[in-house]
């Protein structure tokens, strides 16, 4: 999958050369919206009524005006980003810490995390520009919290599985109250519980014991020390995550 | 007549600062404001300015089509499963749907006025029955009383076309 190819390369992936398949297609027709109904009936219609097609222009809606619009957050700004999605059940805990400030608590700060699947898969849209997705559940296991006075956010979501070549993670991206971007980082799972999730709650994860160990994992190798969550809990009730996580704002 | 021809179509909405309607207006700044978050981490040395350049020096920034979408969702919802905007020859929406794509056409990060995107909209199945003239007669599967199907008749028109077909 392209989203994993790209976490797969990290950063590095950013300084690629290549031709994009822009979306030539959304680009092309944008900018010529009115007067191209090409309507070719001959139906002469005889209504003289407001509304009544006439062969080259089409009716616009009339109807009782609603439903009302109303100002919507993202559907990003959850705590629960399970979605559809099924498997062991999962909170996650994250603080966040301001360097700058003694390392004290920073609130107001604005997570983003996101992680797979029990499969090992991401929400995204797949394949080609043709694909539509269903609306009501396209962002499974994606969420944005906002810190509190403590620094802390906290998500309800289902632990996650593996994919090929990468250990069990989940993303962080943390930006201040204002939206700049502060980290992109990642979160480690200790490999003990990842094995007893994966070898025990089988009616979920189908795949074992995941491929990669931290140790081997190109993102956490090096800095697995900073990176690693504490995991506590049980297949039966469920696991509980809890982080630090340390920025410069 | 073509009975048992069933199509979807696909109605590709644009929203750009010209807005006028209050929906557009809402999903146009706050997709906007949410590109504004999320390119961050496609461009972290702040390199690029727009869209265009962004993708195609970094063509992982595609994903951004899909989680800008997350802004354009509770929108979506609003509009209760009906396409907006094309109505049938009565002058009423009338086309179900469920799926969805967004696409951010144009933008860029130090020029709002560039932000420009598009929602396709994705119909439920419609038996295509006949075309009157330029019209098409078509049904919504289900919407029948005994023999008796109830039908919409409406105008392709600029931004809707039939998105896939299917004989049966």
């Amino acid at each position: 999958m392209e989203r994993k190819h790209f976490f797969k390369n990290g950063l590095a992936a950013l300084g690629l050369m290549a031709l994009a398949p822009l979306a030539n297609s959304c680009k092309k027709d944008s900018e010529e919206l009115s007067g191209t109904t090409t309507g070719t009936g001959t139906g002469t219609s005889t209504g003289t009524g407001t509304g009544t097609t006439t062969g080259s222009c089409t009716v616009s809606p009339t109807e009782t005006e609603g439903p009302f619009p109303t100002k919507t957050p993202s559907s990003l700004v959850t705590g629960d980003i399970r979605s559809d999605r099924t498997g062991v059940p999962f909170t996650i805990k994250i603080t966040i810490n301001n360097q700058s400030n003694s390392c004290a608590a920073l609130s107001g700060a604005i997570v983003d995390i996101w992680h797979c699947d029990k499969d090992g898969n991401y929400s995204e849209y797949g394949g080609t520009g043709m694909q539509s997705t269903n609306y009501t559940s396209v962002h499974f296991l994606r969420g944005r919290q906002t810190t509190d006075s403590s620094g802390l956010v906290q998500f309800t979501s289902i632990f996650p599985g593996w994919y090929s070549g990468r250990a069990p993670h989940i993303h962080v991206h943390v930006y201040n109250a204002s939206g700049k971007s502060l980290l992109v980082t990642q979160i480690a799972f200790p490999t003990d519980v990842c094995n007893t999730v994966y070898t025990t709650a089988t009616n979920y994860y189908t795949k074992g014991k995941q491929d990669t160990s931290n140790a081997s994992d190109n993102v956490f190798s090096d800095s697995l020390a900073t990176e690693l969550a504490t995991v506590t809990g049980s297949v039966s009730a469920g696991y509980t995550l809890t982080h630090v996580v340390t920025v410069a704002a | 007549m073509m009975q048992n021809t069933l199509i979807r179509l696909c109605y590709r909405k644009v929203i750009n600062n010209q807005a006028t309607k209050p929906w557009e207006q809402y999903v146009f700044e706050d997709t906007y404001k949410e590109f504004l978050l999320q390119v961050q981490f496609y461009n972290q040395e702040k390199i690029y300015t727009s869209f265009g350049e962004l993708v195609a020096q970094a063509p992982a920034a595609e994903q951004l089509h899909f989680l800008v979408s997350a802004a354009a969702v509770g929108y979506i919802k609003q509009l209760q499963g009906k396409v907006p905007d094309i109505a049938n020859s009565l002058g009423r929406l009338f086309l179900p749907f469920e799926n969805f794509r967004f696409e951010i056409i144009n933008s860029d990060i130090r020029d709002r006025s560039k932000h420009q995107v598009a929602i396709n909209f994705y119909t439920d199945q419609l038996v295509w029955h006949e075309t009157i003239g330029y019209q098409l007669l078509v049904s919504v599967p289900g919407k029948q009383e005994g023999d008796e199907t109830f039908t919409e008749l409406f105008s392709l028109q600029p931004y809707l076309s039939i998105y896939s077909i299917k004989k049966l």
